[in-house]
């Protein structure tokens, strides 16, 4: 028996976790697989676009319409929020001011919002002007569209991670682990960067925090690190540091089980059932948290006739035919990533004790607004907060 | 048709029925599975389980020509890691078991495999057994002809077995007050890993348990990771009938830690086998920390123990972590007064079951335990805890530092030792 159960290792169910473990609650996080901060770009978005670019998403969250998740949250509780998260990691982990976005090139050179970033890649924000550096064993990295779409220069360097043509992001991010490798990776880099104010390199620079100081120093220009697609080195940073603040403050952790169904007892959930190897376990708790995703994770799911159904609790969702909600131009908005579950002021929804976080919320097409982290964090810490009675 | 083709024949059609068709298209190529491989990142023998799996696999119509999937350890890390419940370790196992059927198999993968019968010959004369593993030139002749890497770790034989052990010890005074459970050792338990099953054996009675032990052979885990998929029914078929001898509603109690997950789900997940009296018996298993770790949160396990004043490096096997349980020995071990637990963070040891045993792949095992080994050796206070025979003898190989499973830890702290 546990005070709290939570299902989900992303960003929503790591931050409900950590903020519940740390308040003293005894904590069961169980997740399918691993989680999808190491998908993500490494960085904190709460508000982007509102439907025009957003410099100041706390002042932006004030104009939303009522049923996006920040509307019942309010600016304020959203700002400590994703205040706790960036204190939480430290400064050599994320920083920024969720009342600023930066403004931060992606891998082909479109300028991305964002609230929190990590510290080797906020160079990159109002830069007076740009070179990129490719590594030729690195195809993930188009450095010649990227710097095409920049209107600056790119470079290439040719120096394997490993005896491989071709190597993953994170093989890279391994390598450079080794001093002597990130010297003659800073060495090369150096010898080959093309005249800029600030350059760019892949997201490559470390597994660990801080890691890419010491490149830094040896290249001895400005650089910024630029995320790719996974496996994403920046996400995986975070990912490791809050599972890691989870154990250390005594959270226990079962991944690789599913949870395939619940237990009630009146309006309350009493235990949900874990399909482990050869059998189920009913996992006992006072209060649940659900922070399984949405639709990319398959917590809300979609048949072959269109209907929409959140398959675990059965819980009431705001659309339930996908067939009238997504529209002919794939670049337009389509309401069906905006079905979710509704859930009252305490974050709760069906269940007296069965608490929502992140995706698995209605009320925003969190891709196209970039808002996904803060929704994220913000609903994970109300729940958290909830439960704790409103006390910090 | 050969009784060979016929073979191959229908382990294709279950990779196509069973995994391909329900699982493979599920990948979204997040690759979370390469991140956390242990093999990957150490060689470039093996090209990764998303490459090998999900996206070779579409190509493996014809013969089977992309030998890198014999590098796979089996650990099925993949699996557990995977957020959209793409079976890869399962498709890139079946795909090995193809290949080794139409392309023949070393006669080494035959030997190492067969541990129930290398416990029975090694007991009797356990200490000429022992010298001779213990001696290098009759290493470098293994190596030679049969592919056993001379460095790699080599159980050691006992001169007792765990059924003479019971047969000849004192009966136990206290009685039962819970009723009975089936202790399950594995077949290492019972010729190698002796003193780990016998102190299981007297915590469970300790706490009030009565521990049925029938006669027990090899659960045919080592033949499966081999490929070797006909040899590994027999076997598991053979020990379920076994271990449902002592009873058919009793909770099954295993200190082998991998053999453990080779009932509750390889053997129905990579085997096939849907037998009810199997799945009967993978329901009933718990791992001996689990088993003790439910008492615990229901409020039954004694936790009269004794002090312990001890930092003890943990690491969790990969076929443990599959079984999708938790830590249930760490936790168990922070129950202990004075036990500091530093887990690994390590996903695999190298050795995975046989894998590192290979003179092809005794390098790449070292260098997969590598983290581990040095985590060791920096946080150590003479002992090391860790739930799989195979796993302990690799990393005590590796650094020279004593490893015991975690019930011998609990077995000291309830002052029974």
């Amino acid at each position: 028996m546990s005070d709290v159960v939570v299902i989900g290792l992303g960003p929503a169910g790591l931050s409900a976790a950590l903020k519940l473990v740390e308040s003293g609650r005894s904590v069961l996080l169980a997740a399918k697989g691993e989680g999808g901060f190491q998908l993500s770009q490494g960085t904190v978005d709460v508000l982007g676009y509102s439907p025009g670019r957003v410099a100041n998403p706390l002042a932006a969250i004030g104009e939303l319409p009522a049923g996006h998740p920040y509307a019942s949250i309010g600016a304020e509780k959203v700002r400590d929020a994703v205040a706790w998260l960036r204190d939480t990691l430290g400064e050599e982990l994320l920083v920024g001011d969720p009342a600023q976005n930066y403004v931060l090139p992606t891998a082909v050179g479109a300028m991305r919002p964002t609230a929190l970033a990590q510290p080797s890649m906020v160079a990159a924000h109002q830069a007076a002007s740009y070179a990129v550096v490719g590594v030729r064993q690195l195809k993930d990295f188009p450095a010649e569209l990227l710097a095409g779409n920049l209107g600056c220069r790119a470079a290439w360097i040719d120096l394997p991670a490993r005896r491989e043509v071709d190597s993953s992001g994170h093989m890279f991010a391994r390598a450079i682990e080794d001093p002597a490798y990130a010297k003659r990776f800073a060495a090369a880099v150096a010898a080959a960067a093309p005249d800029g104010a600030v350059l760019l390199l892949p997201a490559i620079l470390g597994v660990k925090p801080g890691t890419w100081r010491r490149v830094a120093d040896q290249v001895g220009r400005p650089i910024a690190e630029v995320p790719m697609q996974p496996p994403s080195v920046p996400g995986i940073r975070l990912h490791d540091a809050l599972l890691a603040k989870f154990k250390a403050a005594g959270g226990r952790v079962i991944i690789g089980s599913r949870v395939v169904g619940c237990k009630t007892n009146g309006g309350r959930v009493a235990s949900v059932t874990l399909a482990v190897a050869g059998g189920t376990r009913d996992l006992r708790a006072t209060d649940f948290v659900f922070a399984p995703g949405g639709f990319a994770s398959g917590a809300i799911t979609v048949d072959s006739r269109g209907k929409i159904s959140e398959p675990l609790f059965g819980l009431p969702l705001t659309q339930t035919d996908a067939n009238t909600l997504i529209g002919p131009d794939y670049w337009a908005p389509h309401p069906l990533f905006e079905v979710g579950v509704e859930t009252d002021a305490a974050g709760r929804a069906k269940y007296e004790n069965l608490y929502l976080a992140g995706d698995i919320i209605a009320g925003a097409e969190r891709w196209r607004e970039k808002s996904g982290e803060g929704i994220a964090v913000a609903t994970a810490v109300r729940a958290a907060e909830s439960i704790m009675g409103g006390r910090a | 048709m050969s009784a060979r083709s016929e073979q191959s024949k229908q382990l294709r059609e279950r990779l196509n029925n069973e995994l391909k068709r329900v699982s493979l298209d599920h990948c979204v190529k997040c690759t979370l599975c390469e991140q956390y491989c242990p093999v990957y990142p150490v060689t470039e023998m093996f090209t990764g389980p998303k490459f090998v799996g999900p996206q070779a696999e579409r190509y493996r119509d014809g013969d089977s020509v992309d030998h890198s999937v014999d590098y796979c350890s089996s650990c099925g890390t993949c699996t557990v890691v995977c957020p959209q419940g793409v079976k890869v370790a399962e498709i890139n196992s079946l795909a090995r078991a193809v290949m080794k059927v139409e392309n023949g198999m070393p006669i080494r993968d035959r030997l190492i495999t067969e541990t129930t019968l290398m416990g029975k010959m090694m007991t009797p004369v356990a200490p000429i057994a022992n010298a001779v593993l213990g001696n290098s030139l009759a290493r470098v002749v293994m190596e030679k002809v049969v592919g056993v890497d001379k460095k790699a770790p080599m159980p050691t034989a006992r001169s007792k077995t765990l059924h003479g052990w019971l047969r000849s010890r004192p009966k136990p005074t206290n009685k039962p007050t819970r009723g009975p459970v089936v202790f399950f050792h594995g077949c290492a338990g019972g010729y190698f890993e002796v003193d780990a099953a016998m102190k299981s054996i007297e915590v469970l009675e300790h706490i009030g348990f009565q521990v049925l032990v029938p006669k027990q052979g090899c659960c045919g885990l080592a033949h499966q990771s081999n490929g070797l998929f006909d040899r590994a029914t027999d076997q598991v078929r053979a020990l379920v009938a076994q271990l449902r001898s002592a009873g058919t509603d009793l909770t099954i109690v295993s200190s082998a830690g991998s053999c453990g997950g080779m009932l509750r789900h390889e053997a129905h997940e990579i085997l096939g086998l849907d037998d009810p009296e199997l799945l009967d018996v993978g329901t009933r298993t718990r791992d001996i920390s689990e088993f003790l770790m439910e008492l615990y949160d229901a409020g039954d396990l004694p936790t009269d123990f004794k002090r312990i004043d001890l930092r003890v490096p943990y690491h969790q096997p990969c076929q443990v972590r599959s079984q999708g349980i938790g830590m249930p020995a760490a936790d168990l071990l922070r129950l202990i007064p004075g036990i500091e637990v530093v887990e690994s963070g390590s996903i695999c040891c190298g050795i995975a079951g046989t894998y590192g045993l290979k003179k092809e792949k005794y390098e790449i095992a070292q260098a997969v335990g590598k983290g581990l080994f040095d985590m060791v050796e920096a946080t150590n206070q003479g002992v090391v805890a860790c739930d799989t025979e195979t796993c302990r003898w690799q990393i005590e190989k590796s650094t020279g530092v004593r490893t015991v499973h975690p019930v011998v830890l609990v077995h000291q702290a309830y002052g029974l030792s």
